[in-house]
């Protein structure tokens, strides 16, 4: 008797269980944040020159590094859904793309990715352009952030469809016969028992994605964007001091990564506490 | 009088292995049939097929009738029949209230208020009307299995079909579901059972169906079949599911 359910009960009941210790407690990572944080303080306080140059300096650029990140983010994930629902398809051309698309974009480097959209997209869109004696795209110009933006959203798009798929993959097949035996459509299944499941699941893998996708951010520094580490290399360019330009920028990245880490670690606490 | 259920002569291979091998059944309004046999013998196959969460190879399937092979709409078909299944699959996400009431607003279009009537009103007929805000894993097995229940009905469905609605439970929530199950019998619910609890099968069914290797070997009333059956099949696998 029981044989078939038990296990499957006995898995969910372990990770729905409430995690009361660490969310009463202060999580004690936060303190390497607080470390960081501090360090930098002094660092800039006590050697104002040249730390605080610097970081007037990169100021703007940590905005345009957060700016590209929240928003190829936000962007991914609307992506990874498409990709990893059509990874999961049943009529062959949307498998077949969607695959397709996963596969070619994981196989080739983000900053090699980066590079082609940034200086040989414009090429083909303007060559397009004259051959269609279309004047709009025959003087198309990339735009910078615009073409960085589009790169990150279609390589870690392709990631993301993979953890979607998984995420959906791990929802018992009951949930669907269950909503489908009521009489819900393919759609509705998805869209109201599945998905709001899956989402769960995948939360600490995505939260995964937005630490990596942070950093990978500072590889449009080379198609002309002037993020955290572009305007690092041009304070560099200037003034010769890379034990303290380099050290402070890893410092920055260092802090938003740790920050973003504590976030997706308390996100994940309370789901799993509130269910 | 039309059956509600008619199958006929149905097949269903999976790969190598035959599960259903012709089986005929009609089912009438208000009937509760209960399917018994050894496991691997197609009854949960045939319950299945009844709503298509399986398709079948071959045969002839017509419910309220509506033939399903050439149902444009299998959804619709689905709204008529309630299913209940083995391991519960409620809803992890929502709420007992929010699992009543998901398919009666998306599917059946009625207004929260209305779903919410018929849910609550449902939750006391299944024993459980305190449980409404409660989490599916917050519950035993019987009162998950009375939700679900209750999820199904609250479709109006015509049919009910259920597949081991015990076999996965405590042997103690076992009774809290059959009286439930009981309860919907006597109230002219049509529905049918693959179950090993004889006592339900005794008390509830018009008609008990014997299967064994994805065939039909022997359909009659209860007293007649544990009483008086002269198949040596039935009379091995009865001897062995009553001595448990």
């Amino acid at each position: 008797m029981a044989k078939q359910s038990e296990p499957s009960r006995a898995r969910s009941k372990l990770t729905h269980l409430p995690v009361v210790g660490p969310i009463a407690r202060m999580d004690p990572w936060w303190w390497l944040v607080v470390i960081v944080i501090g360090l930098i303080i002094v660092l800039v306080t006590v050697r104002a020159d040249p730390f605080w140059d610097i970081l007037l300096f990169v100021r703007d650029g940590i905005i345009v590094t957060v700016i590209i990140t929240v928003t190829s983010f936000l962007l991914v994930l609307i992506v990874g859904m498409f990709g990893g629902l059509g990874r999961l398809s049943q009529k062959p051309i949307i498998y077949g793309l969607s695959s397709l698309y996963v596969e070619v974009v994981r196989g080739i480097p983000l900053l090699v990715q980066l590079i082609w959209w940034y200086f040989a997209f414009p090429t083909v869109i303007q060559q397009i352009g004259r051959w269609l004696n279309i004047a709009a795209l025959a003087n198309y110009q990339a735009n910078a952030i615009v073409t960085a933006i589009v790169g990150l959203v279609v390589c870690y798009g392709a990631y993301m469809s993979e953890i979607y798929r998984a995420g959906i993959q791990s929802i018992p097949k009951g949930q669907t016969e269950a909503s489908r035996s009521l009489g819900m459509t393919r759609f509705q299944s998805m869209r109201h028992v599945i998905l709001p499941q899956a989402i769960r699941v995948i939360l600490p893998p995505v939260g995964n994605e937005f630490i990596a996708l942070l950093k990978d951010s500072s590889l449009v520094s080379v198609v002309a964007v002037a993020d955290l580490t572009r305007r690092g290399r041009e304070f560099m360019a200037t003034h010769f001091n890379p034990i303290e330009v380099w050290t402070l920028i890893a410092l920055l990245y260092l802090v938003m990564t740790l920050f973003s880490a504590r976030m997706v670690t308390r996100v994940e606490k309370k789901t799993h506490y509130e269910r | 009088m039309e059956p509600i259920i008619h199958i006929e002569n149905v097949h269903k291979r999976f790969g190598e292995v035959h599960a259903l091998r012709g089986v005929s059944l009609d089912v009438y309004m208000g009937e509760v049939v209960v399917i018994i046999g050894p496991s691997g013998s197609g009854k949960s196959t045939l319950l299945r097929c009844i709503n298509r969460l399986e398709e079948y190879d071959d045969g002839r399937i017509v419910v309220d009738s509506i033939p399903l092979d050439s149902a444009q709409d299998i959804n619709a078909v689905r709204q008529e029949i309630g299913m209940v299944f083995q391991s519960f699959n409620l809803f992890d996400h929502l709420t007992v209230m929010g699992n009543l009431v998901l398919a009666q607003r998306v599917v059946r279009k009625r207004s929260s208020d209305e779903a919410q009537r018929v849910a609550l009103d449902l939750l006391g007929k299944v024993g459980i009307p305190d449980k409404a805000n409660a989490y599916p894993i917050q519950l035993s097995g019987g009162q998950q299995q009375r939700v679900a229940i209750a999820r199904a009905l609250a479709m109006n469905p015509k049919i009910m079909l259920f597949d081991e609605p015990t076999s996965a439970l405590d042997p103690e929530m076992i009774k809290e579901v059959l009286d439930v199950m009981l309860a919907l019998a006597n109230d002219g619910m049509t529905m049918v059972v693959v179950s090993h609890e004889m006592g339900f099968a005794r008390a509830a069914a018009k008609r008990i169906i014997l299967m064994d290797e994805g065939q039909i070997i022997e359909e009659a009333t209860p007293e007649k079949l544990f009483t008086s059956s002269s198949n040596e099949r039935t009379q091995r696998f009865l001897s062995k599911v009553l001595q448990q």
